[in-house]
């Protein structure tokens, strides 16, 4: 019984090595891989990334990754190489431009003025409302004439 | 009055959402543009398709204005654009074939077969009229990946000196040539 376990493991162990057909000089290296491959966009079948892609476009961008990593090229190098050929639409990240400073500061703008509007409303409203020394001596019959009536 | 104009804020931000809706209707998510636009083309070195004893390179291409049309045989909307490619070249147009070569990949032991290429190319060229001065052979798309190609058919414009103008993802058709390609050929040939 042992020996089917262990045999067992063993097959298993040489079924996820064959899976993984990527060989990387060390575990940094096949980290910037897996990084990339998941950030990088698959031009043809877009929204998917090119490690989920089967396009034959995302496998060439895959072996290209692969073999920069492979040459050393740091991460962002091999972004900047992409970008080089395929326009900032391949990299999930968008860039800060002018055509894109929007996406950062729309939201900051929204919740500002949001709360700058819930603010000034408030003053206005508290500001409006008078209180003069007529309504206080209103204020102070009217709570005698309820406390009179509860005795 | 002031109050008022408060009031329209909201009315105003949802015309412009709507405008800004409206027209995603009509963008083509497909359209997508090279990063290599206005430089120039990048250095290679690939064989003609149809000998092969010749080599092609990036200094070849000078002199002379040239549309480069990424094709395959494979790809159904390349074969439905070549007949007007055809006309585009009986009018002087000057267009070079980028053959993008899909099926092959060395990874899964797939044999590449030249000659059955070139005949699977002829027979079809033959039928619906030949529009490329030659063809580029690209193998492994190398150049397709260094020109930000992502699939077939695109379309290069190029000037003489070897710059990158215009990159066009799709068929090319009257619609499109009229639209995107001849104003800008009419300004080199000026």
């Amino acid at each position: 019984m042992r020996l089917m376990i262990v045999i067992f493991l063993m097959v298993c162990g040489s079924a996820f090595a064959t899976e993984d057909r990527y060989e990387f000089a060390n575990a940094e290296r096949e980290n910037t891989f897996r990084e990339l491959t998941h950030e990088l966009r698959c031009p043809k079948c877009q929204n998917q990334n090119i490690a989920d892609s089967d396009a034959v476009v995302a496998k060439d961008l895959r072996d290209k990754v692969l073999s920069l990593v492979n040459e050393g090229k740091s991460k962002d190098e091999v972004i900047d190489y992409m970008i080089d050929r395929y326009g900032y639409f391949v990299h999930y990240q968008p860039p800060v431009t002018p055509a894109t400073i929007i996406l950062w500061v729309l939201p900051i703008f929204i919740v500002v003025v949001g709360f700058g509007f819930i603010v000034f409303r408030q003053k206005k409203a508290s500001s409006k409302q008078t209180w003069s020394e007529q309504d206080e001596q209103l204020l102070n019959k009217l709570i005698k004439q309820y406390q009179r009536r509860e005795q | 009055m002031n109050r008022k104009l408060l009031g329209l804020i909201p009315f105003l931000i949802f015309i412009l959402l709507c405008v800004f809706l409206y027209q995603g209707l009509f963008g083509n998510p497909r359209e997508l543009q090279t990063g290599r636009l206005g430089q120039q083309m990048p250095s290679f070195t690939l064989p003609d398709l149809m000998s092969d004893s010749k080599q092609w390179q990036e200094s070849d291409l000078l002199g002379e204005v040239y549309l480069l049309n990424v094709w395959g045989t494979w790809c159904p909307t390349c074969v439905a654009e070549l007949s007007y490619l055809t006309e585009l070249r009986e009018q002087g147009v000057r267009i070079i074939g980028l053959y993008y070569e899909q099926g092959y990949d060395p990874d899964f032991g797939d044999q590449f077969d030249i000659n059955k290429l070139r005949a699977e190319v002829n027979a079809m060229l033959a039928r619906t009229g030949n529009p490329y001065q030659f063809n580029i052979l690209d193998l492994k798309r190398t150049l397709a990946l260094d020109l930000g190609v992502s699939g077939a058919p695109e379309t290069f414009l190029v000037d003489k000196q070897g710059k990158i103008l215009l990159h066009h993802t799709g068929d090319i058709n009257q619609r499109v040539w009229r639209a995107k390609f001849a104003p800008k050929l009419m300004e080199l040939t000026q």
